[in-house]
């Protein structure tokens, strides 16, 4: 297995920001309450988060109101989709290769 | 973290919004009165009122649901596995339970209530379908289930709407139990907690 194979991506191995990305491959999108109930971040971590996803190109965000009220919209960038589709891959075969090695 | 642990929250979000369930299952309680002429639903009048009462209260609960516990749109994906469920499952359980029971010359005509069993399977069906069956699910739908396969039905008259009823009821357990271990996995929302 080539060594870049074991090398993770740093920016989606934090635990939280894995849940974000991971909740929008589920979704075509999102707003920041949902992402808020499902992965039980607080408000300030996942804004802290959501801007590091922003500012790296993973996600898009958009404020709009709905019904009056300031809503935070969230959808995955195309290179957001393809680089947590690969990070869990990686994990996957990480995983596999530890139960391997357990098993002989 | 497990991928599936994250998929599956998602999952329960969308679709634990259980007091949608309720709704449907005062539709269907309002459909049986509707049928059987009770009291003022005699007059198509009420069914109506009744009706609007109900789609008043859906689009309040859409937005109650929406504050707090989020906004989100299916993928396409999903689309297609719901679509399949409702244009190609349903209408088949719907098929084959007229099959069972219909008083068409084709039928087999054995006495059993085809609207428990249909509403039945086809709750288990869509359920299997998108979040996945929970205990309660299976007891819930599986009691109807096992009613609406009693020998006991009448071929004419009022069963099917006994069956409106008891399906009516169904879902309305069932979706007050979704609608509770939707708040128990995610709890309410704070006010400074929204953005």
């Amino acid at each position: 297995m080539p060594e870049d194979d074991f090398a993770l991506d740093r920016l989606i191995h934090e635990p939280g920001r894995l849940a974000i990305l991971t909740v929008l491959t589920s979704v075509a999108d999102a707003d920041f309450v949902f992402l808020q109930r499902t992965t039980g971040l607080t408000k300030g971590n996942l804004s802290s988060h959501l801007t590091k996803l922003e500012d790296a190109g993973l996600v898009e965000i958009e404020k709009r109101f709905v019904h009056k009220k300031p809503n935070t919209n969230v959808t995955l960038t195309k290179e957001g989709a393809t680089r947590i589709a690969r990070h869990w891959a990686q994990l996957e075969r990480l995983r596999g290769l530890a139960d391997t090695e357990r098993t002989t | 973290m497990e991928r599936k642990d994250v998929t599956t929250a998602v999952a329960e979000n969308s679709y634990f919004r259980g007091l949608f369930g309720v709704l449907g299952g005062l539709l269907m309680i309002l459909s049986a009165l509707g049928n059987a002429g009770w009291g003022p639903f005699e007059h198509d009048t009420a069914f109506i009122a009744g009706l609007a009462v109900l789609g008043a209260g859906a689009l309040g609960l859409n937005r109650y649901y929406n504050d707090r516990y989020g906004r989100s749109r299916p993928t396409i994906r999903h689309h297609r596995r719901m679509a399949v469920a409702m244009f190609v499952g349903a209408p088949a359980v719907f098929l084959g339970s007229l099959l069972l029971s219909s008083r068409a010359s084709w039928s087999l005509n054995l006495p059993l209530n085809t609207i428990a069993i249909s509403m039945a399977l086809v709750m288990l069906m869509v359920g299997g379908a998108t979040v996945g069956l929970r205990m309660h699910h299976l007891i819930v739908f599986g009691a109807l289930l096992v009613a609406g396969l009693l020998p006991v039905w009448e071929r004419e008259g009022m069963s099917g709407n006994t069956g409106l009823w008891m399906a009516g009821v169904a879902l309305i357990v069932s979706g007050l139990l979704d609608h509770r271990l939707l708040v128990r996995r995610f709890g309410p929302v704070r006010e400074d907690d929204r953005a």
